[in-house]
């Protein structure tokens, strides 16, 4: 998903890259200088980052703790509004975003991506009592909603395209209100990715149910960082993939997505 | 039971209703004492020093607090100066505050009948006893009720500072909808709070009216 949020916001980081990418100093160095891993992440993605009456909880939080653990530092945890996280990391509040961020061909030009932490592939959210959608391509004719500028969307744009009769698309500016308003019945479906929509209809399932398969390409959720900060992520990157040899991720992922999923062990080219 | 979910969050909401009053009366009464010096400034700066107050409440008026925010808190952060997020909220709060604050302030001194500091001048007052005792005390008296209305704004402006990262009553309300996806309960909840909170400002304000029509006579 992009969050695309407030680019202009992150204006000032583009007009000063040229500078800091000129004393791109080494982070991993100062992470561990001072014991601590600063990360942000917006609190709103369930079940990657939940705050549970002020209790960061989610599958970021787990792994990240898990790969402090393996660097041998602690983690301190920003919750910050998604606008506010890019801006953020240019302008080095923090270390490292950990909220899920699909892999594009676009932002692989600006951030450096960690090895993937978990599928995203697009699928759609209906009504638990809704007969008339049984798979994708029933939404043919009806409303859609999704976050605006996710990856999921663009998916999902894509996809009707190819159904005999045309989707309304409708965007927000985050998925919670495309669940509300599916909620509602101002919508037929909402698009997001697989184990978040898999999460909100365990949690309400007498209103929600995944329409199954995800209809999208395979694609997947990494974390991001500083494009010069390499050896941090490289640092990060065996942290995560020795999580996966030693088990840690497997139960992971059971308790947040209910199931396993073997993930790349190398950033995947993309394929939107 | 529609409310369960407020109930089960009410310690996450009561504590983000502290930090959204502690960072609003902070900003309020900084944006005060600022907002007084500008307002001297205007009324009786002189050219340089009224010109300087006039383009600090453009300025501050005229930019988002939105945008202000983000400024504070990242663009100085790329120049080299940074500013924690609690300062970046309550100061930011505090200086777009300021510039309403003045403008309040200066209508109320314009409302004070010109005669009065002529005529205290006439009976022998200092230029100083004459803002302290005759002008300043009309002014405020005046200045109340829309100075109220000001603090009730900024409260509820203060959900802006969410985007430092400050986890205030907007803020947490959002946090709630999305881990129990019940978005109206949430926002009900948080509702709620920044009503009775207001409410109390407002009583508080109708407390310094009556003090201060006291001496205010026939």
């Amino acid at each position: 998903m992009l969050r695309s949020g407030l680019a202009g916001a992150a204006t000032a980081g583009i007009l000063l890259d040229g500078r800091r990418d000129a004393l791109a100093d080494d982070t991993l160095a100062e992470v561990k200088k001072r014991g601590e891993l600063v990360i942000a992440t917006e609190m709103q993605f369930a079940p990657f980052d939940i705050s549970d009456n002020g209790t960061y909880k989610g599958l970021d939080r787990d792994l990240i703790d898990a790969v402090g653990k393996v660097l041998g530092v602690k983690v301190k945890y920003l919750d910050l509004p998604w606008t506010s996280i890019l801006p953020g990391l240019e302008a080095k509040k923090f270390d490292l975003c950990v909220a899920p961020v699909t892999i594009t061909k676009e932002r692989m030009k600006r951030y450096l991506f960690t090895v993937p932490i978990a599928d995203a592939t697009a699928a759609l959210l209906k009504r638990a009592k809704d007969a008339s959608i049984k798979k994708p391509e029933d939404i043919a004719g009806k409303t859609v909603g999704g976050q605006k500028g996710t990856a999921q969307l663009a998916q999902l744009k894509a996809f009707a395209a190819k159904l005999p009769k045309p989707v309304e698309v409708k965007e927000y500016v985050d998925n919670n209100q495309s669940y509300a308003d599916l909620a509602a019945g101002r919508i037929d479906a909402s698009v997001n990715s697989f184990p978040n929509l898999a999460y909100a209809a365990a949690q309400r399932s007498d209103t929600f149910a995944v329409v199954t398969p995800p209809f999208g390409q395979p694609t997947y959720f990494s974390w991001v960082g500083r494009m010069g900060d390499k050896t941090l992520i490289d640092a990060i990157n065996a942290a995560i993939i020795k999580t996966e040899s030693d088990g840690t991720m497997e139960k992971i992922q059971k308790q947040w997505l209910g199931q396993t999923m073997s993930l790349p062990k190398t950033v995947p080219e993309p394929t939107i | 039971m529609p409310l369960q979910a407020f109930f089960n969050s009410f310690g996450y909401f009561a504590q983000a209703a502290g930090v959204t009053v502690a960072v609003s009366l902070a900003g309020i009464a900084i944006g005060f004492v600022i907002g007084v010096a500008v307002c001297i400034a205007r009324v009786s700066g002189g050219r340089w020093l009224g010109g300087l107050g006039a383009v600090y409440v453009s300025v501050f008026r005229g930019v988002p607090l939105l945008v202000q925010l983000l400024f504070i808190y990242y663009f100085l952060a790329e120049l080299g100066l940074d500013v924690p997020a609690l300062v970046a909220a309550v100061g930011g709060l505090a200086l777009a505050s300021a510039a309403y604050q003045a403008e309040i302030l200066r209508g109320a001194l314009n409302a004070v009948p010109r005669g009065q500091g002529e005529a205290a001048i006439a009976i022998g007052f200092s230029p100083l006893d004459t803002w302290r005792r005759i002008l300043l005390p009309q002014a405020l008296r005046i200045s109340v009720p829309p100075l109220i209305n000001e603090f009730i704004l900024l409260l509820k402006a203060s959900s802006l500072v969410s985007v430092v990262g400050i986890a205030e009553l907007t803020r947490v309300s959002m946090n709630v909808a999305s881990s129990i996806y019940r978005p109206l309960e949430a926002y009900v909840g948080g509702g709620l709070f920044y009503l009775v909170i207001n409410l109390g400002l407002a009583a508080l304000g109708n407390l310094a009216e009556r003090r201060l029509a006291a001496g205010s006579g026939p």
